[in-house]
């Protein structure tokens, strides 16, 4: 345990007993502060005030202007969308390979391993110049089809499908993984034991399995949702010129428009709407990361 | 009911469930994951491998119709390139440099010193996964706008260190917290020094689980292409930056996947590791869990 420095002791004691730590941690934290914190806040208030006659005074106009703007409003929805059907995807290819991954064994299920781990060593810049040469008008996909004998192939790129397949297939290592390591905390003899008792694979899967993996679930939901609607990359490469993702929206914005104003609104928008998930992630994690440090 | 062969008792569902077990046994599932697999996560890969090493290719080949390198050096002679990619690994590198420095003392004083608000001042750099990012780094340009920082080299440094936060402070925290005390105590009573104990017991523990943060560090940071986007623009073109206008213009086709293929080389070398990285728990650690 800690000895809290007492009055008598000397003044480099007090420096390596309780001033040390803190100059220590002190670079990174600064550091997060002055570019996380600080241009976030700063985002914030500066959006809600606006310059009248030199004085500046507090106002939503800003914010009126982006819901009144059918463009901006048509981008949001649109990353919302993208948001919940990549989710709902994900979840659909990366569940099952989880559960199979958790329970199977032998030669096939190292190989499957070893493919789901595959895009963690792929770049997002490099995935989608892959993408569209496997997927574009004349890409490999379409000679594969045109050989087998099917013919009409419509290429999702530049289409929102794209984006959809874009952002999944980047996000299968890290769902995988933690959604493995989840179940992997579900013993075997805890499942064999329900089964000597008669409980069925779903009263198993729903009673067991799911309560024991709710952590994971949400920690691979909070990320995912947060990567697809802090995206840019995929959406900028794969997706449609209209509608367009916020991520794609904010650095034209910014970029091409040279409006900062307007894409700090767009910013600060995000951060509201990603607020509770962000906090959903910290939380849950947290939680997880002090039962770990209580175990041990 | 007519009977199937073999005759399994039960209702529909045990039969059913009996030869989704039987299915299992044989891997049936595993069998047609690996297909899918192979075919959605090798496929767009393998069109990028080969266009590299295409002198032609005509649709509706399903392989290069002329395998040739003339356009390798044609890539290479492009002046955007060839200042592009000495800068990135330079960059990479210097941003790594500087995370190791300043994060690593850190996580030994999260890990092994008490003091008050450690727990929390350590799970609050979970905040750098917490925004929607390319909203963050709007709001950092904003900022960068007005402080002259849009298109220098100290910008991109900044906004690139943010990221390497995360992964550079909780694996070497995991790594410093695992190392076990009695050795240290041991040697320290037989009358090492402090530093000599540091140097000669706790730093090979340590070792693995640092090389393995600081090379998935140049790694993520070789490839960042967001921040250096919208910060190093329009006078820092870093590799991955210029990676989007190569892909947009789409001059040649062989351009893009040369560069691709060239920029993939770094993240090989943590394929070959990806054992090691995943035994260690290394991967999913820089996403906080």
């Amino acid at each position: 345990m800690t000895t809290l420095p007492k009055n008598n002791s000397s003044p480099r004691q007090w420096f390596r007993g309780s001033l040390l730590p803190y100059v220590m941690i002190a670079p990174p934290l600064l550091l997060m502060g002055l570019l996380i914190f600080v241009p976030a806040l700063q985002s914030i208030i500066r959006t809600l005030l606006v310059d009248v006659n030199g004085e500046s005074g507090f106002s939503l106009s800003r914010y009126t202007a982006f819901f009144s703007d059918s463009i901006s409003v048509s981008n949001l929805l649109f990353t919302f969308q993208i948001v919940l059907l990549t989710l709902f995807t994900i979840f659909l290819v990366c569940f099952p390979l989880s559960l199979y991954l958790r329970f199977a064994k032998g030669r096939v299920a190292g190989l499957v391993q070893v493919l789901v781990l595959f895009p963690l060593f792929v770049p997002g810049i490099i995935l989608c110049y892959a993408l569209i040469r496997f997927l574009g008008t004349r890409g490999t996909l379409e000679s594969v089809l045109n050989i087998v004998g099917v013919t009409g192939y419509r290429t999702p790129y530049l289409k929102p499908e794209a984006i959809v397949i874009g952002l999944v297939w980047e996000s299968i290592p890290f769902t995988v993984l933690v959604l493995t390591a989840g179940l992997g905390q579900i013993s075997d003899s805890l499942i064999e034991s329900a089964q000597d008792v008669g409980a069925g694979n779903w009263t198993i899967f729903r009673k067991i399995i799911l309560p024991l993996i709710i952590r994971p679930l949400l920690i691979v939901f909070s990320l995912n949702f947060l990567g697809i609607f802090g995206s840019y990359t995929v959406p900028y490469l794969l997706g449609p010129a209209a509608p367009q993702m916020m991520g794609v929206y904010m650095q034209q914005t910014f970029g091409q428009y040279r409006r900062p104003d307007e894409a700090e609104t767009q910013a600060v928008i995000t951060f509201i709407i990603c607020s509770m998930v962000g906090l959903l992630y910290v939380r849950t994690v947290a939680k997880q990361r002090i039962q770990q440090e209580d175990a041990t | 009911m007519t009977t199937i062969n073999p005759p399994i008792p039960g209702t529909f569902w045990d039969r059913s469930r009996h030869s989704f077990v039987v299915m299992m046994r044989r891997d049936g599932f595993g069998l047609i994951a690996l297909v899918f697999l192979i075919l959605v996560i090798l496929g767009p890969l393998y069109s990028v491998v080969l266009w590299a090493f295409a002198e032609k290719w005509k649709y509706p080949s399903l392989v290069p119709t002329q395998f040739g390198l003339s356009y390798w050096h044609e890539t290479f002679s492009r002046a955007d390139i060839a200042s592009a990619l000495p800068f990135s690994i330079i960059l990479a590198l210097t941003v790594t440099g500087l995370s190791a420095l300043i994060c690593i003392p850190a996580s030994y004083a999260f890990a092994r010193m008490r003091f008050r608000g450690r727990q929390l001042l350590l799970l609050s750099f979970l905040a750098t996964n917490a925004f929607p990012r390319f909203g963050l780094y709007v709001s950092i340009a904003v900022i960068f706008f007005r402080l002259n920082l849009i298109g220098t080299v100290p910008g991109v440094i900044l906004i690139q260190l943010v990221n390497t936060l995360l992964l550079m402070i909780w694996i070497p925290t995991a790594a410093f917290q695992g190392v076990d005390r009695s050795l240290e105590e041991a040697a320290l009573d037989v009358g090492a020094s402090p530093i000599r104990v540091f140097i000669q017991i706790t730093l090979p523990m340590v070792m693995p689980a640092l090389s393995a943060a600081v090379l998935l560090t140049f790694v993520n940071t070789f490839y960042e292409a967001q921040g250096a986007l919208i910060v190093g623009l329009p006078r820092v073109v870093t590799m991955p930056v210029l990676m989007y206008s190569l892909i947009n213009s789409q001059l040649v086709v062989q351009y893009g996947a040369i560069v691709s293929f060239v920029l993939w080389l770094p993240s090989l070398l943590l394929l070959l590791m990806a054992q090691r990285l995943l035994r260690g728990g290394y991967l999913t650690a820089g996403f906080g869990v």
